[in-house]
């Protein structure tokens, strides 16, 4: 009975799931074992799920927590150490190192960059080579309309460590794009 | 004469922190005047900012534009199954 049902959900839900996680994540793959893990949990979970809400919450919900506990487990991981320091970019003073100065990108028209294939591909290229832990930060800013706060409370760290996070995967994705892009 | 500088008008470490932060939260009074005070004599840091902007809207179009088809019928297959074998 209760594989029966889960069945009809399989097939009901499976595609409505797998988008919001893929539009959670940006990654098919990850994508995929969520939603499969969902189904997992539930099978497990079944006899909890008193019909309160309809499946397809009790399912959406379950999905949620496996996406959050994805993104906490990514950003607890510890970072490479010689990732930690600020000192590839800054002087002990805290200013730019000469070789690391931001020069102007000579792009004053922001619609045609962001049009330019090339652009993508280089951004797409310096998201890829970021430590996994930065890579899920800076995707968490846009997995929810949930204000910075929010994010950390539910990761379990600090909003100073987050930015830190941000701040540095920020750094390193200019200094990526900086180098590899044509326009420079 | 830098620690004071520093402290009036922020290091180029800190106000590249505050121009992420920026991006999230609602910048404190003084931090927005630090800032701005920053911003108006450091070149490097003007050009961080818009190029921070860039791409964070370089991230936001990529990932709008992104889509990956993927085979559901294959996928719920292997759910089906997967739930078959767990039960055993």
């Amino acid at each position: 009975m209760t594989s029966n049902l889960l069945e009809t959900w399989v097939n009901q839900y499976t595609s409505g799931l797998y988008s919001w996680a893929f539009h959670k994540v940006y990654d098919s793959e990850l994508a995929k074992d969520l939603v499969q893990d969902t189904f997992l949990a539930a099978a497990e979970k079944i006899e909890n799920f008193k019909g309160d809400s309809s499946p397809k919450t009790w399912l959406f919900s379950i999905l949620n927590h496996k996406i959050i506990d994805h993104y906490r487990k990514k950003v607890h991981q510890p970072a490479a150490l010689e990732n930690q320091s600020d000192s590839i970019y800054f002087d002990t003073d805290g200013a730019w190192q000469e070789s690391r100065k931001p020069k102007d990108w000579q792009s004053d028209d922001e619609k045609n960059v962001l049009d330019e294939t090339d652009f993508q591909e280089v951004l797409q290229k310096c998201m890829n080579a970021l430590p996994e832990k930065w890579n899920a930060a800076i995707k968490l800013k846009y997995m929810t309309e949930k204000n910075g706060e929010d994010i950390c409370q539910e990761l379990g760290i600090t909003t100073s460590n987050f930015w830190q996070i941000v701040h540095r995967a920020k750094l390193q994705l200019r200094d990526c794009i900086d180098k590899n892009w044509h326009n420079n | 004469m830098k620690k004071i500088m520093n402290k009036l008008f922020l290091s180029c470490l800190k106000a590249t922190e505050l121009i992420e932060k920026n991006f999230h939260v609602q910048l404190s009074f003084s931090e927005q005047m630090q800032l701005k005070a920053h911003k108006m004599m450091c070149d490097a840091c003007r050009n961080y900012e818009k190029q921070s902007i860039l791409i964070e809207k370089g991230m936001e179009t990529f990932q709008k534009n992104k889509k990956i088809e993927i085979d559901l019928e294959q996928l719920k297959k292997q759910i089906n199954l997967n739930l078959t074998e767990t039960k055993k």
